[in-house]
């Protein structure tokens, strides 16, 4: 019964903490021609949607729509941008799984492919509804790659934390 | 036909569509939550009202210990300004004294300077910086409605886009574009204040655009203060913008455009004020349009 509370929690802490996490950014970052966005909700729903989801289950996509949605509604004001984003590349993410074993680097790699593409959609819908108009090749340069790395960073930071947690509510779920 | 059996493409498609109608929607509606909305901001602004707490606990530790090294020479500079500043405080007590007789002279009570502050704090920041905005921990309950200027102790930052009951959303100068300006001047000493628009942000150089409406004859100089105005309608006049640092043409080369360092430091905001226009509001809708064209 808590595991079905305990998600929601957790995506809505971090959907909130995303707020402030540019302010524990030193503000030469962000002066700079670096653009950094911290994409940790999707790094959980990555968590989730590996070491939780069952094969059958589609636990993470749901959670993603439903915070993408709760995400793009508090900070962006444009509907749908995160929330496609998001579900999809979960989706996707899920679909991969199943050919790989959960392990570590597996997730890092996973992770890594699912941030690029998520950021990238959402570089593409931004661009085609005129919110932006950098070049491609600043945008790779400058936003994707940081952006990556960032919440790389983010997530080998809480892997020690949230993994067994994890693993045990995704042996629960049957 | 197969296409259409297959069951994840027909998901993906019709995600697709619901993309573009909420895309759509929310452009449409831009600056108007709807209910729903309004609650989610409400609730998700409560939480983040208590997160910001902490947070701010730890930067401002940070951001203490790098202000002690450069409070020596800080203070220096600060004491020179001060003896000035009494001399002036003096003035200004007296033109303010004269300006407030000759005001009751001609029954002329409310001028567009006067406004009422609304003190906020910023309790999160769009983690996508695309959109360059910020919330605020005051909404309509406060008196906060759309449009009106936010500003720091240094100058403008932006305006306010969206409000819900308890929190409002700011857009930054620093997101401004075409729809989203604001009408600025710099004074002159004869009647010939150069007249403008904020309209955009250059990313590389870090200033404001400021595009020059109004060929006069004194020429815009580097080093000039840049005033909001109050002929958009909607802005009290007298906030400071920034200082023009460079003037270029336009693409076109039929206008100048002003490149502007903003006032406020854009990126490190934590107190703001929301500044409510009291004087009674003309009919903005008409100003605007007449504005623009």
């Amino acid at each position: 019964m808590t595991r079905r509370v305990i998600f929601p929690l957790i995506l809505f802490a971090v959907m909130v903490l995303s707020g402030v996490a540019l302010e524990l950014l030193p503000h030469q970052l962000l002066m700079g021609t670096y653009m950094i966005v911290p994409h940790w909700l999707f790094v959980i729903l990555i968590y989730i949607a590996i070491f939780y989801d069952r094969n059958d289950t589609y636990y993470a996509v749901l959670y993603a729509l439903i915070f993408g949605l709760l995400f793009d509604i508090v900070y962006t004001g444009v509907l749908g941008v995160y929330m496609f984003s998001y579900a999809l590349v979960i989706y996707i993410v899920r679909g991969l799984k199943k050919m790989l074993q959960g392990n570590f680097y597996v997730l890092l790699m996973l992770s890594a492919f699912g941030i690029a593409i998520a950021d990238i959609s959402i570089y593409a819908i931004f661009t085609v509804i005129g919110f932006t108009d950098m070049p491609i090749e600043v945008y790779l340069l400058n936003r994707l790659i940081p952006t990556i790395l960032m919440n790389l960073l983010f997530l080998v930071l809480i892997y020690p934390f949230i993994i067994k947690p994890m693993r045990k509510w995704g042996t629960e779920l049957t | 036909m197969n296409f259409f059996r297959s069951k994840k493409l027909f998901v993906i498609l019709i995600g697709f569509i619901v993309l573009v109608v909420l895309i759509g929607y929310s452009l449409n509606s831009r600056g108007h939550l709807n209910f729903a909305e309004k609650i989610v901001s409400d609730a998700v602004g409560w939480v983040q009202n208590i997160a910001q707490a902490p947070v701010t606990f730890v930067t401002d530790i940070a951001s203490n210990v790098s202000d002690f090294k450069t409070t020596y020479e800080e203070n220096q500079v600060l004491r020179e300004q001060l003896s000035q500043q009494k001399s002036m405080v003096y003035d200004l007590q007296k033109l303010e004294d004269e300006n407030e007789e000759l005001r009751s002279i001609i029954d002329m009570t409310e001028t567009a300077r006067d406004y009422e502050p609304i003190y906020a704090t910023v309790i999160a920041r769009s983690p996508e910086q695309w959109v360059d905005q910020v919330t605020i921990n005051r909404g309509e309950s406060d008196g906060v409605q759309e449009n009106m200027v936010v500003r720091t102790a240094e100058g403008m930052i932006g305006k306010v886009l969206r409000t819900s009951k308890d929190t409002s959303t700011v857009q930054l100068l620093t997101g401004f574009d075409e729809f989203n300006r604001v009408s600025a001047t710099v004074l002159r000493d004869d009647d010939s204040d150069i007249f403008g628009m904020i309209e955009g942000f250059d990313e590389e150089t870090e200033m404001l655009l400021f595009r020059i409406i109004e060929e006069s004859d004194s020429d815009i100089e580097e080093g000039d203060t840049v005033y909001s105005s109050e002929l958009g309608g909607e802005f009290p006049a007298g906030i400071t913008i920034g200082e023009v640092k460079e003037v270029v043409a336009d693409q076109y080369g039929l206008t100048r455009i002003a490149m502007v360092e903003p006032a406020a430091d854009l990126f490190d905001i934590r107190n703001v004020i929301v500044v409510n226009r009291s004087i009674d509001q003309p009919e903005d809708e008409d100003e605007e349009g007449d504005d623009e064209s």
